[in-house]
């Protein structure tokens, strides 16, 4: 390089990006689709729960009370902590379910891995409800399961297994199958990305197939993991539809509380409480989810 | 490199004028809706009558805002007749979705609401009174309903039909004579017994417990011990339906022995199993129905003519046959009737079948939130 001459005048150009008007209006449309269906409702539901807004002639204006109505009822909170349970157990239970489908048609299949891809995620082709209410053929006491039961004789001729069906257990499998496609998708896309190089490093070095799996494998993919259990924990919590068709007297959840107060009853301002109470606390858990998730793992 | 947006969201002035930018989009809307509320408060209702155009000068094509499956021609017929054009027809699943939406700014000319809902729908300036003079069919019709169709003197509503919420049994399984809302309380009947989805259940309970209180204004404590026995019995229960046909299908194929139900179970049930519907003993819950005006229709006249239509004998007729519902025009012509659907229903004594002690026609719950609540507290144990 050469040497400056005494008296050169060193010019350093910014590197601050040149905004312009067409990054602006790239962004615009679906900044201005998120302000307008998302924030802007969500604003207005707050405001309900406060009382800033009314609509009915009951409604109270400017008060916390559905606020402490809802904080203070073991009732609804209840709702809340049973519909996290539920959330729970049926992202684990995805994971658990997905997880093999997605390793296979990441690192096992071959050529054919976007045709079986195409396959996995099918379902979500059809109706959601016709996928949910389809269970009732296989679960409902005149069902495959019951029939067969009572074929071989494990179950009287008028009898029936009552956990089958309306019942937290037919609300966990249904809601579990719902999501599998869904969970298995980002799950494939972290193994596809994966460094196949460290799979043949730790076999040239003599580890078994199940030490690689949990050493490099495993870990490796628990990017991908976490996002698919946020992704399903995220909807869950306040699903109410499912447990409505197939959770029976026992599947009243806190996202069916959401829907009574706005569809069967005029409690609209505590609806809008108890629907911030969920935002809030999905918020929280985001969060919380945030700082075990590096997004650039997942998404570079 | 870093993305535009980067670059766009994370210097200091970026950020800060993002969300400036979010926080007067949504205080516009905040500003928007405050609008909106103040419009359904003090301005609205019906034009005056000097105001309105005559039929031939309105628009002409009713909005009919309705319960699914009463879009049916044989209803409007005498309508068509007429030569009106077709009405077009938008279905709601229940009457608080119906006044939520309407509320938003859904406009219908016609809609079909219980009586229970009419001051709801006075109390937010959504409906105008009818002119029962344009019906030729309104002599004719039930005085003893069409009572309850009125507020303030003024008739919001043709009541036109109305029903029973009773409890289907099957008779194999379970003894008829007993004759009240108790089957669906029953220990006896443990995972044979189907709910509906509604607060009246409440109501069922308060009418076995015998409470002193009015059953559609229960004082806190007897609505805590409906409450109470709800939740003690609800072990008994096989589902709570919403959807009428799967209640239809568990009786049918003997999953549920004793289920809430409206008439129209029996009407389909009885040919296939046997079963019985019941008018309790303690008083039937019943409810009516019938056609609220939209307060800014602009087919008044067309309006009353539909109204007219639907009051009409024939369509009683039909009504009953089909779905066991009443009517509310009292010249039907029972002889056309299954003598054993006049018995059940008591049709053949429409006043006397709807008036206390025999049955409880819904009434408007003062207290509501009370009993959503309750019921809500009922399914969450």
């Amino acid at each position: 390089m050469d040497a400056l001459e005494p008296g050169a005048v060193i010019v350093v150009e910014s590197r601050r990006p040149r905004r312009d008007l067409s990054t602006l209006g790239l962004i615009s449309s679906p900044l201005g689709y998120l302000v307008v269906f998302f924030v802007v409702p969500v604003v207005l539901v707050g405001a309900y729960s406060v009382g800033a807004l009314t609509l009915l002639p009951q409604d109270h204006f400017l008060s916390l009370r559905p606020w402490t109505d809802l904080l203070s009822s073991d009732v609804y909170l209840g709702l809340f902590w049973k519909s996290v349970r539920m959330s729970l157990i049926v992202s684990v239970a995805s994971l658990v379910m997905a997880y093999p489908v997605a390793y296979f048609l990441a690192l096992v299949v071959g050529r054919r891995k976007y045709t079986l891809l195409l396959v996995t995620i099918a379902p979500f082709l059809t109706s959601y409800l016709l996928r949910v209410l389809a269970w009732r053929v296989i679960l409902g006491e005149q069902g495959l399961i019951t029939s067969f039961l009572r074929t071989v004789g494990l179950v009287g001729p008028d009898e029936g297994v009552r956990w089958l069906f309306y019942s937290q257990f037919a609300v966990y499998l249904v809601l579990s199958y719902v999501w599998v496609p869904f969970v298995a998708l980002p799950i494939f896309v972290t193994l596809e990305n994966m460094d196949r190089t460290l799979l043949e490093a730790s076999s040239d070095l003599g580890a078994g197939r199940w030490r690689t799996f949990w050493t490099i494998t495993f870990p490796l993919s628990i990017p991908g993991v976490i996002a698919a259990f946020i992704f399903v924990f995220i909807p869950t919590i306040g699903e109410y539809v499912t447990p409505l068709l197939v959770g029976g007297p026992d599947g009243f959840m806190f996202g069916n509380a959401i829907q009574s107060a706005f569809t069967q009853g005029f409690d609209w301002q505590f609806g809008s409480a108890m629907s911030m109470f969920l935002i809030g606390a999905v918020t929280i858990l985001i969060v919380i989810f945030g700082r075990y998730l590096n997004v650039r793992t997942v998404t570079e | 490199m870093r993305s535009e947006f980067d670059a766009l969201v994370r210097t200091p002035t970026g950020r800060r004028a993002f969300l400036k930018y979010m926080a007067m989009v949504g205080g516009m809307g905040v500003l928007a809706a405050c609008r909106k509320n103040v419009i359904a408060e003090g301005e609205g209702g019906p034009a005056p009558t000097e105001a309105r155009p005559p039929l031939e000068e309105e628009p002409g094509v009713l909005h009919v805002y309705e319960w699914a499956g009463y879009e049916a021609k044989w209803i409007w017929r005498d309508y068509a007749r007429k030569g009106y054009p077709e009405p077009k027809f938008a279905f709601f699943t229940n009457t608080e979705q119906a006044i939520a939406k309407t509320t938003g700014g859904y406009r219908w000319d016609i809609s079909h609401p219980e009586t229970e809902y009419i001051q709801d729908y006075v109390n937010l300036g959504l409906i105008q009174p009818w002119d029962t003079s344009l019906i030729s069919n309104w002599p004719d019709l039930n005085p003893a309903l069409e009572a309850f169709g009125q507020l303030d003197g003024k008739q919001y509503e043709i009541v036109t039909d109305w029903g029973y919420s009773g409890v289907i049994i099957r008779t194999d399984h379970v003894d008829p004579s007993i004759n009240s809302y108790s089957y669906l309380f029953d220990d006896a009947l443990e995972g044979k017994i189907s709910w509906f989805d509604t607060p009246w259940i409440l109501i069922q309970a308060g009418l076995v417990l015998g409470v002193e209180s009015d059953v559609f204004d229960m004082s806190p404590d007897d609505l805590d011990a409906c409450k109470r026995y709800c939740i003690e019995k609800k072990k008994n229960l096989h589902s709570i339906w919403v959807d009428f046909t799967q209640m239809w299908d568990d009786v049918r194929q003997g999953n549920v022995w004793a289920a809430y139900a409206w008439q129209d179970a029996w009407m389909v049930l009885r040919e296939e199993v046997p079963v019985a519907y019941i008018k309790p003993k303690e008083g039937v819950l019943s409810w009516a129905e019938g056609l609220v005006l939209h307060a800014e229709s602009e087919n008044y006249h067309h309006a009353h003519e539909y109204a007219d239509a639907w009051a009409s004998p024939q369509v009683g007729t039909r009504l009953t046959s089909l779905w066991g519902y009443g009517h509310s025009n009292l010249d039907i012509d029972l002889s056309v009737l299954d003598p054993e659907v006049i018995e059940v229903f008591g049709l053949d004594d429409p006043i006397g079948s709807l008036s206390e002690p025999a049955s409880l026609i819904g009434r408007h719950l003062p207290n509501r939130d009370a009993y959503n609540r309750a019921w809500d507290e009922v399914k969450a144990a």
